[in-house]
């Protein structure tokens, strides 16, 4: 079973505690519906677990069949800097059609970001070099496909729907303490 | 506030409308001229002669003097034409009965064979009851008859009954000359029949039992847990059930886990049950509940207190959507 390779540090955009008994991390691309599907998931598994669970996300954009992954992966970073990651990561999954250039500005006014910032990072491609480490990552740590999920270090290749996902990661949490 | 918005819009689904109660009292008005024209055209029995050429003081003479005016049979009329009077009669006074039936019916509830039947139905029954009239011999006959055919008939809903014996009953009254009678219960059916739907009278336990057995301003929660008495929560206890929610409970070990658990429910939940305990078996341990928190502490609340409170043996608390 492949091994998230690099771990979780301080780097990755994480929520939860650090010392949560789960760490769930999700290799993910905007315009990919199954990873949408999982986002609500997800937040369920933040309200139900609690404390017990830290969420990371690190990127995954599929260029070939995804065109607008990649540009909003560069706005969730860019909003990022500013401290608004998860505000955009939220916005972009539940606005998934909404995905252009134009959209992409006003999702980030929305989440409350400095848009002549946010226009000057985007141009400067400030964030590519992240972007291109998680996806990296992903290749190292065998993800290849949207959505890719690590539980505790280790990859889940159970289904993704709410019953399976919350009994593995239960049982990880259970795992974790003993 | 959403009991407000729930009551606003119960209101206006349930809204009778000026327009047929207007309609309702039109129509209701113009039978009542023309049957009362048609009594006087077509008097059941001999109209007693007048006397003279001026119309007595009181009403009742001066009714019986009109009538005698303008009597196109006034010996009594013929009997087929008088049978015609009163299933015109009976046909008159039920349709409103059946208008009422489509006003008050959703499209699912909805039944058109039975507004067909209570339109026909009283005029069968006035016609039975004029071939039966005084004779004991074929009021034998037709009960006789009767018990021979079965009549066999779901109704949709236990209401329709009501329609089917409303419209009996004006049949009968048409059916003896009691056509006052007819009009009358038809009158008081609508009325009767167009306030409970308005109302939705008895629709909610809760709601009919504050109305009907507490005092005004009690406060309904509070004198109901007092009415239920123990805390758990009752099997078949419907309403209950409804506001309930199911919790999952993912724990470490049930036999630590569950006395922890259930002891934040006490205190947090208006009520709860366990529904289900799965230990062992390769899966997680969980304990499932069905659980009404307090409205004080909200369901996010206790969620959040059984993290807290319960840990280390509480993993989650999930809230799965209810399963279509």
């Amino acid at each position: 079973m492949s091994r998230l390779t690099p771990p979780v540090t301080e780097r990755d955009h994480a929520l939860g505690p650090a010392d949560a008994r789960v760490t769930l991390v999700e290799f993910g691309d905007y315009e990919c519906p199954h990873c949408g599907a999982l986002h609500a998931l997800i937040h369920s598994a933040q309200k139900a677990f609690g404390g017990n669970l830290r969420f990371v996300f690190r990127h995954l954009p599929l260029r070939s069949s995804h065109p607008h992954a990649l540009p909003a992966a560069k706005a969730a970073e860019a909003a990022g800097a500013q401290g608004k990651f998860w505000e955009m990561h939220d916005r972009l999954y539940q606005r998934q059609s909404e995905l252009t250039d134009e959209d992409l500005k006003r999702h980030a006014r929305v989440a409350g970001v400095d848009a002549d910032r946010f226009e000057q990072e985007l141009k400067e491609r400030t964030h590519e070099a992240r972007i291109r480490e998680d996806m990296t990552s992903a290749a190292e740590s065998g993800a290849k496909g949207t959505p890719s999920l690590f539980i505790n270090g280790e990859a889940y290749a159970g289904p993704l729907e709410r019953e399976e996902l919350f009994e593995a990661l239960a049982h990880a949490a259970v795992a974790a303490k003993s | 506030m959403a009991q407000q918005s729930k009551e606003a819009a119960r209101a206006a689904v349930r809204e009778i409308g000026r327009l047929t109660v207007i309609r309702l009292t039109l129509y209701y008005v113009m039978a009542g001229v023309l049957l009362l024209c048609l009594s006087a055209l077509l008097p059941s029995d001999a109209i007693r002669p007048s006397g003279g050429g001026q119309p007595p003081t009181d009403i009742t003479g001066a009714i019986e003097w009109f009538r005698g005016q303008v009597a196109m049979f006034p010996g009594g009329a013929p009997r087929w034409l008088d049978a015609l009077f009163q299933m015109i009669s009976a046909f008159l006074l039920v349709l409103p009965l059946a208008f009422v039936y489509v006003r008050t019916r959703t499209r699912v509830k909805f039944d058109h064979s039975l507004v067909q039947t209570v339109i026909v139905l009283p005029i069968v029954v006035t016609a039975i009851l004029v071939v039966v009239r005084d004779s004991l011999a074929l009021a034998f006959s037709l009960a006789g008859i009767v018990a021979a055919v079965r009549f066999r008939n779901n109704l949709k809903e236990s209401g329709d009954a009501v329609y089917i014996f409303g419209s009996i009953g004006i049949g009968f009254a048409t059916g003896i000359h009691a056509i006052s009678v007819a009009a009358v219960l038809s009158v008081v059916f609508v009325v009767v029949e167009l306030a409970l739907w308005k109302f939705d009278f008895s629709a909610e336990f809760d709601r009919t039992f504050a109305r009907l057995c507490l005092p005004g301003g009690a406060d309904l929660a509070e004198l109901q847990a007092m009415r239920d008495g123990a805390k758990p929560m009752e099997s078949g206890d419907d309403g209950e059930e409804k506001r309930s929610v199911t919790l999952q409970v993912y724990v470490d070990k049930v036999a630590d886990a569950r006395p922890r658990i259930e002891a934040i429910l006490d205190r947090d939940a208006k009520r709860w049950t366990l529904e289900d305990v799965v230990d062992g078996n390769g899966v997680s341990p969980r304990l499932t509940y069905r659980v009404r928190a307090k409205k004080s502490i909200g369901m996010e609340g206790l969620r959040e207190r059984l993290l807290r409170e319960g840990a280390p043996h509480v993993v989650a608390a999930d809230e799965p959507p209810p399963k279509s």
